[in-house]
């Protein structure tokens, strides 16, 4: 499949590796697809947000925020589910820190789950939801008939998955998918 | 509670998502309080059956899952 790829869209996948691995021992999110797509600075997808009003910082921000653990070491997405029933966090968090020291909960990391003939979660390094992305892109490529992938094609699969933590950062940025689509759709055509 | 917030509670409690999403952000968080407490317990001196019995789980099951983490000190068996 990455035959088409052209170099750049190589590099940011490869990128998106990266920033995976930097966060340990996870599978590649569509979140590092973007956070890869974002670091292309000169690249037509960069262009293109910035045209709809979100800068690559910002989304950077928005990304860090979401992967970012508190003192309770679960996420901020964790601590506005429980909120959602009636759970306060950081009541809790301040509890077992005064019987049990600071950084407690924070630092009491459940070991994870041996499965036994399983090392790797099933797939590979990609996630579910990015391998969708990149299947979408190589759609995206042929819908619009262009013979390579590129950056903008991994943009345009982001946006078109829809549900993964890349969309739900754009979404929360203010971003409006099908007018960035548009956008991108748009700017090929001129470029072309 | 304001009344925007209970709104929001109430719309969202028949939503799947929003509820299932709690069950796992519960789930993370017990997790790590079973961490706590445990170590703390073991700290204490007591036994994987005595935490086990607390706990109502099978002694293997405690073990198998605390046992591997760097050994805390235990005041009664040191």
């Amino acid at each position: 499949m990455f035959e088409r790829f052209t170099d750049r869209a190589r590099t940011a996948v490869r990128r998106a590796r990266d920033e995976a691995r930097a966060e340990g021992q996870r599978p590649v999110g569509t979140e590092h697809l973007l956070l890869a797509v974002l670091a292309d600075g000169d690249g037509l997808a960069v262009r293109v947000l910035r045209d709809a009003g979100v800068t690559a910082d910002d989304l950077r921000e928005r990304i860090r925020r979401h992967a970012e653990t508190g003192d309770s070491g679960l996420g901020e997405a964790d601590a506005a589910a429980l909120r959602e029933i009636g759970i306060d966090l950081a009541a809790i968090v301040a509890r077992i820190e005064e019987s049990f020291g600071p950084d407690a909960l924070r630092e009491a990391a459940p070991a994870p789950r041996r499965r036994w003939g399983r090392r790797r979660p099933a797939g590979g390094p990609f996630s579910a939801r990015a391998k969708k992305v990149l299947e979408l892109s190589l759609r995206e490529a042929i819908r619009l008939r262009h013979r390579h992938i590129g950056t903008e094609h991994i943009l345009l699969g982001l946006l078109r998955e829809g549900r993964g933590l890349a969309a739900l950062t754009l979404t929360e940025a203010g971003v409006d998918l099908a007018d960035v689509r548009h956008r991108v759709e748009l700017a090929l055509r001129a470029s072309a | 509670m304001s009344h925007a917030t209970e709104l929001a509670a109430a719309a969202g409690s028949t939503d799947p998502r929003v509820g299932l999403r709690a069950v796992r952000a519960l789930r993370r968080l017990l997790e790590r309080l079973e961490v706590v407490q445990v170590d703390n317990a073991r700290r204490q001196g007591w036994s994987w059956q005595e935490i086990a019995d607390a706990l109502e789980v099978s002694r293997q099951a405690v073990h198998k899952k605390h046992a591997g983490r760097p050994a805390v000190e235990s005041s009664r068996e040191a």
